[in-house]
């Protein structure tokens, strides 16, 4: 690849996309992605499948400039909802609730809001870059990731996240368990037999995280908070564009979180069938792990923020590459943008770059300016959003639980939903007083099926026998990251009684090295 | 705190053996396709139970909590006061739907919890469900749960 020829057709995209026409449909597609992001059960898939007809009546490069829009400002709109009121807007926010709301609790919402959009922009951006200078050779070498490479990246997922809370490490490992369990409910895909469904029909189609995640969080938040007393303490939050700037003056602190939160986001997007959800939670839990400040996550800290935000924002992106160059989804989302692109009358794939030139490079050039614009938009509003936070409890509470319940029904349609909502709240509630941690329930809710699939899936390419993982250099290496990180709160416990009680919980990055 | 403490994990530990018995319906080894559909389910399963009774063990041999209440006084009323009318709200999904069972949860809440004035009240629970319905109703095409009496005030039926 030539980099003058790439960045001669770079210019040329900027120009496409910097038309009036195109320019207005990106505000459009932003400030549409931000509502719908904001509102739980409107994700960025089911807002670009409804905005699909729409785009019939665009130039093919207009119509996907705007399904991109609404992507982008989907990520950018899923962060408001959880670190305003710990309900995950979209499921790749799940991970910024874990440090963002206690930041929102602690009085700093616009902190926290400024950390999110800013890091999800440092994300895109660079990704972008990437994305502009190296898709092709990149899509090839995603294709190397077999299912054995794929259980070996999720058990390091697993490994982090249990590693997470500095509780018990039993009760995480029990709680990651519990997750995978709920994620096994309904069909198997392989052999198509209803599993865990206990006789039940409705549990057939499985269980949502989505709704669980609500569950838990929104409604087992309000439960914790009104057992205090009625009232979620946000009223000192400071509503001034000062936040902004003393937040960007943190971020050099970061920079390291930022390096590798953006390299792991866009590969985990490059890679098929992942996405934004998975590589938020791994860039979180690796962070914990990595930073030096990894002890105070989870309790209000900045780069807890950070961390997801880049990395769900670098995958959004990177979901793209693939899908462009090969005509392989990375991402739902980009699944539904795919089939976009038959109807339009265009074939993705390598030749797209040669065939449709003003398509391609328009759509990147879009990333470059919908991007900023985005940016731009969502801090201008952060003031306005950190408000949000000083409504009343007696008003916040029905409505929080209103946005719940519409959030958990949209999923699937059915009432059943609902009351798996009302269960987990309760059980989430239960859950959290008795110091079970539920961040490695939704984690290995969400990552469940696809740990199960390339589970199975490595057992058949070594005819049954479990020696593959270690036969593969990739795979092994990844194992044995996972096993040293998992062993590591256990030897952290090990050593703090051997020394006789209070050693401060540090994460020294011994894992993988 | 610490006999709910036990009687939890207990419960969690029942629960993994039931758990262990439905993944055990299906074919839990080696089949034509590769591991059965079981097969993840069980071994699954049995780790959640024996990290069940791992906790158990740990909760019983520890004197965490003891004597501590699980909930500060007053709290059990200001819990139901909120989950009741949530789960009130399901229940009567069939009738109400969502629009009409949320501006009653907010008219009953900000009135009677939050003694709000009844101005600000009236605009709440009637606004936020009104503005819910354009969003999801109208402009998104979502259909939402509304309820036989608003089915029958919008449609006639």
């Amino acid at each position: 690849m030539d980099p003058v020829r790439t960045f001669h057709d770079l210019l040329y995209g900027l120009a496409v996309a910097a038309s009036p026409e195109n320019l207005m449909v990106a505000v459009v597609g932003l400030l549409l992605g931000t509502a719908i992001g904001v509102l739980p059960g409107l994700g960025g898939t089911n807002g670009v499948a409804l905005l699909l007809p729409l785009t019939f009546h665009l130039k093919p490069t207009a119509a996907i400039i705007l399904l991109a829009s609404v992507y982008w400002g989907a990520i950018f709109g899923g962060a408001i909802t959880s670190i305003l009121f710990r309900i995950p807007g979209e499921p790749w926010s799940v991970a910024t609730m874990f440090d963002g709301y206690p930041l929102a609790k602690q009085g700093k919402p616009g902190v926290a809001l400024t950390a999110a959009f800013t890091s999800s922009f440092i994300g895109a951006f660079v990704a972008i870059v990437l994305f502009t200078f190296f898709a092709p050779p990149l899509a090839e070498l995603a294709l190397k990731f077999g299912p054995p490479e794929n259980f070996a990246v999720l058990l390091l997922a697993f490994a982090t996240i249990a590693g997470l809370e500095s509780g018990d490490p039993v009760k995480a490992v029990l709680m990651t368990f519990l997750g995978l369990l709920l994620a096994t409910v309904g069909f198997d895909i392989v052999s198509g037999s209803p599993r865990m469904t206990f006789g039940s029909v409705a549990l057939q189609s499985g269980v949502n995280f989505v709704i669980i995640a609500i569950g838990v969080f929104g409604l087992g938040e309000i439960l914790l908070t009104v057992e205090e007393a009625l009232r979620i303490e946000g009223l000192r939050a400071r509503l001034s564009f000062r936040d902004v700037w003393e937040t960007w003056k943190m971020f050099p602190r970061y920079v390291w979180t930022i390096i590798r939160s953006t390299l792991l986001g866009f590969w985990i997007g490059v890679l098929p069938g992942t996405g934004a959800t998975p590589a938020s939670f791994m860039s979180y839990g690796i962070a914990r792990q990595f930073s030096p400040r990894g002890s105070r996550f989870g309790t209000g800290e900045v780069e807890g923020v950070v961390a997801p935000e880049t990395a769900a924002h670098a995958a959004g992106v990177g979901a793209l590459l693939p899908m462009v160059t090969l005509g392989i989804p990375g991402s739902p989302t980009a699944a539904v943008m795919l089939a976009g692109f038959f109807i339009w009358g265009l074939n993705p794939g390598p030749l797209l770059f040669q065939e449709n030139r003003e398509f391609v490079w328009g759509l990147i050039g879009s990333m470059y300016l919908a991007n900023v614009i985005g940016v731009l938009i969502v801090l201008t509003l952060v003031p306005a959003f950190a408000a949000i936070v000083r409504i009343p409890f007696a008003i916040l509470a029905p409505l929080i639980t209103i946005l719940c319940s519409i959030g958990a029904y949209a999923v699937n349609n059915q009432v059943l939903d609902l009351w798996i909502m009302l269960g987990s709240g309760l059980a989430g509630y239960l859950f959290k007083k008795l110091g079970y941690p539920l961040a490695p329930l939704v984690v290995a809710l969400v990552l469940g099926d696809m740990t199960e699939q390339a589970f199975r899936q490595s057992l058949i390419m070594g005819q049954g026998s479990p020696a593959i993982f270690f036969t593969r250099p990739i795979a092994a290496f990844f194992l044995a990251a996972a096993i040293a990180v998992f062993l590591l709160p256990f030897a952290r416990n090990v050593v703090r009684r051997a020394r006789g009680g209070a050693v401060p919980a540090e994460a020294p990055g011994a894992a993988g090295s | 705190m610490r006999q709910a403490a036990l009687g939890f994990a207990g419960l969690l530990v029942v629960a993994g053996i039931v758990f262990m018995r439905e993944a055990a319906r299906l074919p839990t080894g080696w089949t034509a396709s590769g591991p059965g559909p079981g097969f993840f389910p069980f071994w699954l399963a049995t780790g959640f139970t024996l990290a069940g009774l791992a906790v158990l063990v740990r909760t019983w041999s520890s004197n965490h909590g003891q004597g501590e209440p699980f909930l500060p006084g007053g709290a059990w009323k200001r819990i139901l006061v909120v989950f009741l009318p949530m789960v009130g709200v399901v229940a009567f999904l069939h009738y109400l739907g969502i629009y009409l069972g949320g501006l009653l949860y907010l008219l009953g809440y900000t009135r009677l919890v939050g003694r709000h004035p009844w101005p600000l009240v009236l605009a709440v629970s009637v606004g936020v469900p009104l503005a819910l319905f354009l969003v999801f109703e109208r402009w998104f095409l979502m259909p939402m749960p509304k309820g036989l009496v608003l089915e029958s005030l919008l449609y006639g039926r």
